[in-house]
């Protein structure tokens, strides 16, 4: 072996090395440099992290949670939550429905900008109602319209509402993101804006940057009318996996992240110095429907069965540990009108006993033979534990035995109903009233195609959709819930709980888990 | 003689590409809608009534036979329109610049250490055949080519992220760099030279350290097998025995003489490689949250976004075919004995 080493040799060797370690000295100098370049900024923006993903951000065609995340911080509605779980006027000052409930006219909120300084007027409310219909866009926010006949004003700061059918419940329906209000000069009538075009509205930041899929980033608005958020700005970073957003939270590249941890990430990170886990009412809600037309399903003592064997307790405590509760209606606990249905006629916990007493009442003979369906890509790693825990709850009974399949959501999605007998879903919000999680599964023809259409729950859906006091309203929310749990259509069993994560530092964000499901980042700051 | 036949044989090649990708896309656009799942129900299932996803389906014309929706999306394509994603409406073409972009700063630092790694260890082990360094050489060359890119990158993120704490694990920038950059270019690195914002740029170098060098390595192992094998084949032949027999040392006759000719396979190797690394990239950049092109494949596969897969595996078949074609010419250029 010829090793000898000319002083060519060791000159290529030491370029190389003095290369090396120029990369390394600006490499290892970024940190520090990034830290003081940026130390004014950096210590007042708010960093967060998520695995949601953004759809679209013009209000016209937005419907899912990630995009009205960014929508809740650069938008408004006429009502909205701005405080908590109770509806209040935003831009509105207050509506005042017609004696038929058909008719409702807004004061609106004077000397309100948009983020560019021009003034908010009637004009810019109607021209963003009628946006929203005529544009129709694809992700079917134009469907919490579907009651609106049309929108006229009345000078500037006037705005009426003409419904088709009576609707006491028309300001939830304001606080939507289907009623957000854009200025009528920046928006285009009949198409979307792109989202990485410049957005413009009344709300406490405005859109400065927005990467696809990777960042957006948010400046407080100079010209909002209302107080100045608590920090000097937000940067949501998307990720697509939640182990790489826990790992960029441990290292500090994060503040903080809001959705979504898997159960055993938020325990792991529970035990995590410098790491807080916040925990809130939420109303996230997961259940399972069935096709009520599809055997075995279609005899109700096979549901009522499965009703009193569902091992809630156990899915909470053993697959999510404690991040979320049982439930025992499809309304959550914290909304108005909210009561345990399922609870008052199956009991608290699973009894083997009296579900072996209805099945044999009804002379069905066991173990029945049932296949349940889930999803492993839409809810989270945790649906497979959910399952498996259900599966083996019901067969351990001895009264059923219990198949699981599973598809990807993009098939999963366009099956329900029409293949599968029973199958889980979630739910969240449009709005966080009980209205949203009643009517919307019990009205004939529902989104999930279960097949279920009772006279008696379409007249409760009429009466509370019709009622003129609050207490009348209620009245028909529970009743709706409890024959909603005697029917059995669906069976739910968990409520999430609201929850973020954050490093020690950041402050406010207890305050605003709550009902509203708003994570109101203006509220936050670091110390 | 020989350029008429390199340039026909380019010509050739160019004017094969349009049925190549004719081909491509129509298996493509089959496979889509064969698969169980369109991206109207994966949007909108679950949350919307049954009636407004047929509506929106017949909308965007997802309803109409196969070969009208064939037949219009080809003629779109032809007028150099390729539309904008189901999902998230977002134009073809800005994918491909600001994803593409993503993906080629990735690509190209992950080719750099491929290349650097390869050469430097396949022509250590070459040279001293048989001894603990080419022992060494081959052993790493296996383990890079064997081991899946996911699997290192993990690694590297547990090893050099999380228990080292020496380098980040995600992402393209930090994220108050990457807010504060301008996008010029949408390679960052190139974004940061050009506002001349050095802390950006260590910032940036920082964050590509840990996939550059996951994607690197595993062709790499490649680079390793092929040089070495060339390097002890080149040093058996006549004109280094000659070379030797003239007096020339043997530092010379290694690296002006053999370690050239041993080269020239290599050219092939790398343009082929990109395909490979195209691949690659798509684990990498999932498993580092790097916004490239490949992630946004899976992304709108998992979603059945048939706009978003077809341009995208385009793009992908695009690159590959061009990188051939150049190696193609490189190897007709650089070895005067090919010729097509």
């Amino acid at each position: 072996m010829d090793l000898k080493w000319s002083s060519r040799r060791i000159v290529l060797v030491a370029a190389v090395l003095a290369s090396l370690a120029a990369v390394a000295v600006v490499a290892g100098s970024s940190l520090a440099g990034v830290s003081s370049h940026h130390s004014t900024t950096a210590s007042s923006v708010i960093v967060d992290g998520t695995t949601d993903t953004v759809v679209n951000i013009d209000p016209a065609n937005e419907y899912d949670y990630g995009s009205f995340t960014v929508d809740l911080l650069i938008f408004q509605g006429l009502y909205g939550f701005p405080h908590g779980a109770k509806l209040e006027p935003v831009l509105a000052t207050g509506c005042k429905a017609s004696a038929n409930l058909k008719t409702w006219t807004c004061g609106l909120r004077k000397n309100v900008k948009f983020s560019d300084g021009n003034p908010m007027t009637s004009a810019d409310v109607k021209y963003s109602f009628d946006r929203v219909l005529k544009i129709k866009g694809d992700q079917g926010i134009y469907t919490l319209l579907s009651n609106l006949k049309s929108t006229t004003v009345s000078g500037p700061y006037t705005v009426v509402f003409h419904l088709k059918a009576p609707q006491s419940t028309w300001p939830l329906i304001l606080s939507t993101n289907a009623g957000y209000v854009v200025e009528k000069a920046k928006y285009p009538f009949t198409k979307i804006a792109a989202n990485t075009d410049p957005q413009y509205g009344t709300g406490p930041y405005e859109l400065t940057k927005f990467s696809p899929g990777q960042q957006a980033v948010f400046t407080p608005n100079p010209n909002y009318w209302g107080p100045k958020p608590k920090n000097g700005g937000l940067i949501i970073n998307y990720y697509s996996k939640s182990s790489t957003m826990k790992l960029a939270l441990q290292k500090g590249d994060l503040d903080m992240v809001f959705r979504d941890f898997t159960p055993t990430e938020l325990s792991s990170l529970a035990k995590t110095k410098g790491i807080v886990v916040h925990s809130g009412n939420g109303v996230v809600i997961r259940y399972l429907v069935f096709n009520v037309k599809d055997a075995p399903f279609d005899n109700l003592a096979v549901r009522q069965a499965l009703a009193y064997l569902m091992p809630r307790q156990d899915i909470a405590s053993r697959v999510y540990h404690g991040s979320v509760q049982p439930l025992y209606s499809m309304v959550p606990k914290g909304l108005p009108g909210q009561i345990d249905a399922y609870k008052t006629l199956y009991g608290a916990s699973p009894s083997v006993a009296k579900a072996k007493a209805v099945l044999a009442k009804a002379g069905v003979q066991t173990p029945v033979p049932v296949t349940l369906w889930w999803t492993p890509t839409h809810y989270g790693d945790a649906s497979a534990d959910e399952y498996t825990e259900i599966q083996r709850a019901l067969n351990a009974s001895g009264l059923f035995k219990v198949t699981l399949k599973s598809a990807e959501w993009a098939q999963y999605s366009g099956a329900l109903g029409k293949q599968y007998g029973a199958f889980q879903l979630g739910w969240f919000p449009d709005y966080p009233d009980a209205e949203d999680y009643t009517v919307s599964f019990y009205q004939c023809g529902a989104f999930y195609n279960n097949q279920y259409c009772s006279p008696a729950m379409t007249k409760l859906i009429e009466k509370e959709r019709a009622a003129r006091t609050t207490g009348a309203r209620i009245a028909a929310l529970k009743a709706m819930q409890m024959l909603a749990a005697k029917d059995l259509p669906t069976i739910p069993y968990w409520q999430g709980k609201m929850i973020a994560v954050s490093k020690s530092n950041v402050q406010g964000i207890n305050g605003t888990l709550d009902a509203a499901f708003y994570m109101r980042f203006w509220e936050l700051s670091k110390s | 003689m020989a350029g008429t036949s390199l340039r026909t044989y380019l010509l050739t090649r160019l004017a094969l590409v349009v049925p190549m990708v004719l081909i491509l896309l129509t298996l493509v656009f089959l496979l889509m809608r064969v698969a169980p799942g369109d991206p109207i129900s994966a949007a909108l299932g679950g949350h919307v009534p049954p009636a407004l996803i047929k509506q929106i389906r017949h909308q965007l014309g997802f309803d109409k036979p196969l070969l009208t929706q064939y037949g219009t999306y080809l003629w779109d394509i032809a007028r150099g329109n390729f539309g904008t994603t189901i999902t998230d409406h977002r134009p073809l073409s800005q994918i491909i610049t600001v994803n593409g972009a993503a993906t080629l700063e990735l690509t190209f630092f992950a080719m750099l250490i491929a290349i650097v790694v390869g050469v430097v260890i396949g022509l250590v082990a070459g040279r001293y055949r048989d001894t603990p360094l080419d022992v060494f050489g081959r052993l790493f060359g296996i383990v890079a080519y064997a081991t899946p890119v996911f699997f290192l990158g993990l690694m590297g993120q547990l090893v050099f992220g999380v228990w080292l704490n020496w380098l980040p694990t995600s992402d393209q920038a930090s994220p108050i760099t990457q807010a504060l950059l301008k996008t010029h270019t949408n390679i960052l690195a190139l974004d940061a030279v050009i506002d001349g914002n050095w802390s950006a740029l260590g910032d940036v170098m920082k964050h590509l350290i840990l996939p550059a060098a996951t994607l690197g390595l595993a062709t790499a192992g490649i680079f390793i097998r092929l040089i070495r094998v060339n390097v002890i084949r080149t040093l058996r032949d006549d004109y280094i025995e000659a070379a030797r027999a003239r007096g020339i040392t043997e530092r010379s006759v290694v690296y002006h003489h053999a370690f050239k000719n041993a080269l020239v396979p290599v050219i092939t190797v790398v343009g082929l490689n990109m395909a490979l690394l195209l691949g690659g990239a798509v684990l990498t950049e999932t498993t580092f949250n790097w916004p490239g092109i490949g992630h946004a494949l899976v992304t709108y596969l998992e979603n059945r976004d048939y706009t978003a897969v077809q341009g995208i595996i385009v793009v992908f078949a695009l690159v590959v075919v061009a990188m051939s074609v150049i190696v193609d010419f490189l190897n007709a250029y650089v070895d005067p004995r090919i010729r097509y």
